[in-house]
């Protein structure tokens, strides 16, 4: 009974120990804000995901076409509006860019 | 030792509502400490429930009766593997195998993704905590494990139909399942509460989904089998409460399977996936609660138990709340993308999606509808298997034609001439089919034809595309034919991975319609030397045996089983009387065929004390193919879900693109 | 669109529910007196149990769940006997009552599982 107690309050103590360790670590840190995206990275998100969207459906085209399931003719009716769509994708990537030359990652 | 157990789970209680406040109050004000600190509560909650599920473990298997939960679910002669299996078999202890799961699983979920996704992770901790915060106060204030009670000499012993290997692996998968589901709901509503509507949560939570689905998905076909060898009445599923509380949320999660895949290739459908997401979640709610309470006027319980209300209580909490955000970030939401056309494959995947989720609401109906006929009308109406056959042909047989359909159509658009050429062959081979089957007698049964009909073009079209990939895998470079197999496979695993668990699901209709639209049966009582006839079996009863098992008599009696001139052996059918439970279980013989998958199926009703007994017997045409379409489903989800590190190298360098700090 | 096909299904689940009848009502056997037509019988069952379910039909009594009325519905039985049948167990079933007895329709017997897992049924093959 007494063993059960010891292992309880341990197993209770070990608990506040992790819910306490990011204060313990850091108990006067430079910066306590929670890093989040700014409605520009939110967008630059965005565009990259139509980007990688685009490239796919590009990609799947292909595919598609290579193994007989789309044919000739419907291949070549979706290729042009597919490559419009990567274009304006990768288009508006660049025009989203922060600066010339400055390099991704550079927030930390 | 219950203490100990008590008070881990009174720990995991704290850490639950102190991951609920303090993560809420982290997201809203942006506070980086408190958003870890929360979450490394959510972690520690794991800890503790892991805790006390070891303690209730080791109480089964040490036999410590003093425990009342203990006492009821198991007894000295009950061996390992079942005491063990007790764990989850009684209220209590599965509710804390939900907790367990549940926690372990929002540890690891929000682990692994909290480099890359930390915006949105700070959202999803309070979710999860809400959840877990519910299960937690369930087992410490309302249904615990740990009730003690002065110990009897021995236990109540398990019911004999459990003490069979299915239910060691049925109920935990179907847990695994369950739970499951909660990862992408709570992700989903991170989402949501951040306003980070993005891929990422898709993207996160996908391989959990797929993985939630699977396990609920074999965790029903094991159960249809035990019910099929082991309670013996000669059926597998008897849409039962109980049974469709598992099927509901794996429709919708089917449903939410093939949307996604529209939202990620067309960015379209992002409310509607919220919407499903919700729903498959809510459904594995309101399947523990079937289960668990006494609501339904099912089989399983005529008395109200405990825990009914409060599970009410939450899942109608749950469903409001995560309705009201969705509203609230609807105008978010909308995407401007729309259908192009009606004949696509974004079409077809919709038409996908609304008949699942018709089969899953006609379902869900039959479910509630005698609650709510003795609601409004003052006495319970019950709702027959020919309600459910009805509907599960209705939509199922279209779904079926369109599991070959679908893949094979274009995205956007696709011109009919195209599709005339696609689907030459395929519908070639399944007139074939029709026809032939139409000559050896399957126009018996309408519905059992066109399924085996859909069945053939679904196959062809499923052979079709692994051949023309194939081949066109070969032409681009492959050196041989095995070779540009597998890497066709592991370069596109969604794709295949999908096309043999959609083999898997043909099969399973195969199986479903031979044993259900063509099966035969014989009845008849028989003195020892009677024969019996059914089709072109032959059987005869020869001698009845008693012998004494380890915790139960075993009476058995034999037949001979011959089919037209052939000897096949013989075959044992019984009962059990188990002396600790006091209960008789029903032992039947199965005679599988190898070559047809055809069962001969025979159930000793009655065993008269003057040796005769009273036979019913079936031939089950097929039936087979739905056990091995467990495995090849089985097999499916695995290349589905395996690890894609071309995939994982894309989704990261993305996530820096951008900026998002990929450390620790 | 989408709202429009599901608001269209459902329609014709609550139409053939109601109409083509798909449903039995469920009673209590204190319920029945008076009642014609198939119904669905929920009781608990009460001895002595006497005849053969396979010749000439097994007899007993169907009192309420919980109590109440003192006196039961006798009932005959043909068909499967699910291996959970006993005295004092939870039983469901369909079938008519004829004369003051509660004749069930064959093989339609369930009982109640003890545990909370999948159905004890016997009757119609699945």
């Amino acid at each position: 009974m007494t063993l059960a107690l010891l292992l309880a309050a341990t197993l209770a103590v070990a608990c506040v120990i992790v819910v306490a360790l990011p204060f313990l670590r850091e108990p006067e840190p430079e910066s306590d804000a929670l890093e989040d995206l700014d409605d520009e990275e939110r967008r630059r998100l965005e565009l990259l995901e139509a980007r990688d969207r685009a490239l796919s459906a590009l990609k799947e085209l292909e595919f598609d076409h290579r193994t007989g399931t789309i044919s000739d003719e419907d291949y070549r009716a979706q290729l042009g509006p597919l490559r419009r769509d990567v274009a304006s994708a990768l288009q508006a990537l660049t025009a989203a860019e922060p600066g010339e030359g400055q390099p991704p990652g550079a927030r930390n | 030792m219950p203490e100990l157990g008590r008070a881990a789970l009174l720990v995991t209680l704290g850490l639950s509502l102190y991951a609920l406040v303090a993560g809420t109050a982290a997201a809203r004000l942006g506070r980086r400490r408190l958003a870890r600190s929360a979450q490394n509560a959510l972690v520690a909650s794991f800890g503790a429930t892991a805790v006390a599920a070891a303690v209730l473990l080791s109480a089964l298997l040490r036999n410590d009766f003093s425990l009342e939960y203990v006492a009821r679910t198991t007894s000295r002669a009950l061996p390992t593997a079942y005491t063990i299996s007790a764990f989850w078999g009684g209220q209590e202890g599965s509710l804390l195998l939900w907790l367990l799961v549940l926690t372990g699983f929002g540890a690891a979920a929000v682990t692994l993704n909290r480099s890359w996704a930390r915006d949105l992770i700070v959202w999803v901790v309070p979710v999860f905590a809400a959840i877990s915060t519910f299960f937690a106060f369930l087992v410490v204030a309302v249904a615990s494990p740990f009730a003690t009670q002065p110990a009897p000499l021995d236990g109540a012993g398990m019911t004999p139909s459990l003490q069979n290997p299915y239910m060691l692996a049925h109920p935990p998968l179907l847990y695994l399942g369950y739970v499951g589901l909660s990862v992408p709901f709570a992700f989903a509503m991170g989402a949501i509460l951040s306003g980070k509507l993005d891929e990422r949560w898709l993207v996160a939570t996908r391989r959990w989904t797929l993985f939630a689905w699977a396990a609920l998905g074999i965790g029903q076909l094991l159960g249809s089998h035990w019910a099929y060898v082991e309670v013996g009445w000669g059926g597998y599923y008897a849409w039962d409460p109980v049974e469709n509380a598992a099927l509901m949320p794996w429709l919708a999660a089917t449903a939410f399977l093939h949307s996604v895949m529209i939202q990620e290739k067309r960015g379209m459908l992002k409310v509607w996936n919220v919407l499903l997401v919700i729903l498959a979640f809510s459904l594995s709610l309101f399947g523990t609660f079937l289960t668990r309470s006494g609501v339904v006027n099912s089989i399983h319980s005529f008395t109200q138990s405990s825990i009914g209300p409060w599970f009410l209580a939450f899942i109608a909490l749950v469903v409001t709340v995560s309705l009201a955000l969705v509203f609230w970030r609807l105008p978010r939401l909308r995407s401007p993308t729309k259908l192009e056309s009606p004949v696509s494959r974004e079409a077809a995947f919709l038409y996908n999606n609304l008949l699942l989720l018709a089969l899953c609401l006609a379902i869900l109906w039959g479910v509630v509808y005698p609650m709510l006929s003795e609601a409004v009308r003052g006495e319970a109406v019950v709702l027959g298997r020919s309600y459910y056959d009805f509907f599960l042909r209705a939509f199922g047989l279209p779904l079926l034609l369109l599991m070959g359909i679908g893949p094979l159509i274009a995205w956007r658009r696709a011109s009919l001439r195209s599709l005339a050429t696609t689907f030459r062959w395929p519908t070639l081979v399944a007139v074939l089919a029709g026809i032939v089957l139409l000559l050896l007698g399957a126009g018996s049964s309408i519905p059992g034809l066109v399924a085996y009909t859909f069945s053939a073009f679904v196959l062809a079209t499923i052979v079709m595309e692994f051949a023309r990939g194939t081949r066109a895998r070969k032409a681009l470079g492959a050196t041989t034919w095995p070779g540009a197999f597998t890497s066709l496979v592991s370069r596109n695993r969604r794709r295949y991975g999908g096309y043999v668990v959609h083999a898997a699901i043909v099969l399973l209709a195969i199986g479903i319609a031979g044993s259900s639209a063509f099966d035969s049966v014989a009845e008849a009582k028989l003195r020892k030397g009677d024969s019996m006839r059914i089709g072109d079996y032959t059987l005869v009863y020869r001698s009845l045996s008693e012998r004494s098992g380890p915790n139960a008599t075993e009476i058995r009696a034999t037949l001979d089983v011959r089919r037209g001139n052939r000897d096949l052996g013989t075959l044992k059918a019984g009962k059990n009387a188990y002396t600790i439970e006091q209960q008789v279980s029903n032992e039947v013989g199965i005679r599988s065929d190898r070559l047809t998958g055809e069962d001969l199926f025979v159930i000793a009703e009655q065993i008269n004390p003057d040796g005769s007994v009273y036979f019913r017997v079936f031939v089950k045409p097929l039936v087979n193919l739905i056990w091995l379409a467990g495995l090849v489903f089985l097999l499916g989800s695995v290349i589905t879900l395996w690890p894609d590190r071309r995939e994982q190298r894309r989704l990261v360098a993305r996530a820096s693109e951008v900026g998002i700090p990929a450390t620790r | 669109m989408i709202a429009l096909s599901v608001a269209a299904v459902l329609a014709v689940f609550l139409l053939y529910t109601s109409i083509a009848g798909g449903g039995n009502p469920s009673l209590a056997p204190s319920e029945l007196d008076g009642r014609s037509g198939t119904v669905q019988l929920a009781g608990v069952v009460v001895g002595p149990i006497a005849g053969d379910a396979h010749a000439g039909g097994l007899r007993f009594e169907l009192r309420d769940i919980g109590g109440g009325k003192a006196t039961g519905v006798p009932v005959r039985y043909s068909g499967s006997v699910p291996d959970l049948f006993k005295v004092g167990r939870h039983i469901v079933m369909d079938g008519e009552l004829r004369k003051g007895v509660f004749v069930a329709a064959a093989g339609s017997m369930i009982t109640k599982c003890p545990s909370k897992y999948a159905p004890k049924r016997r009757g119609d093959s699945a």
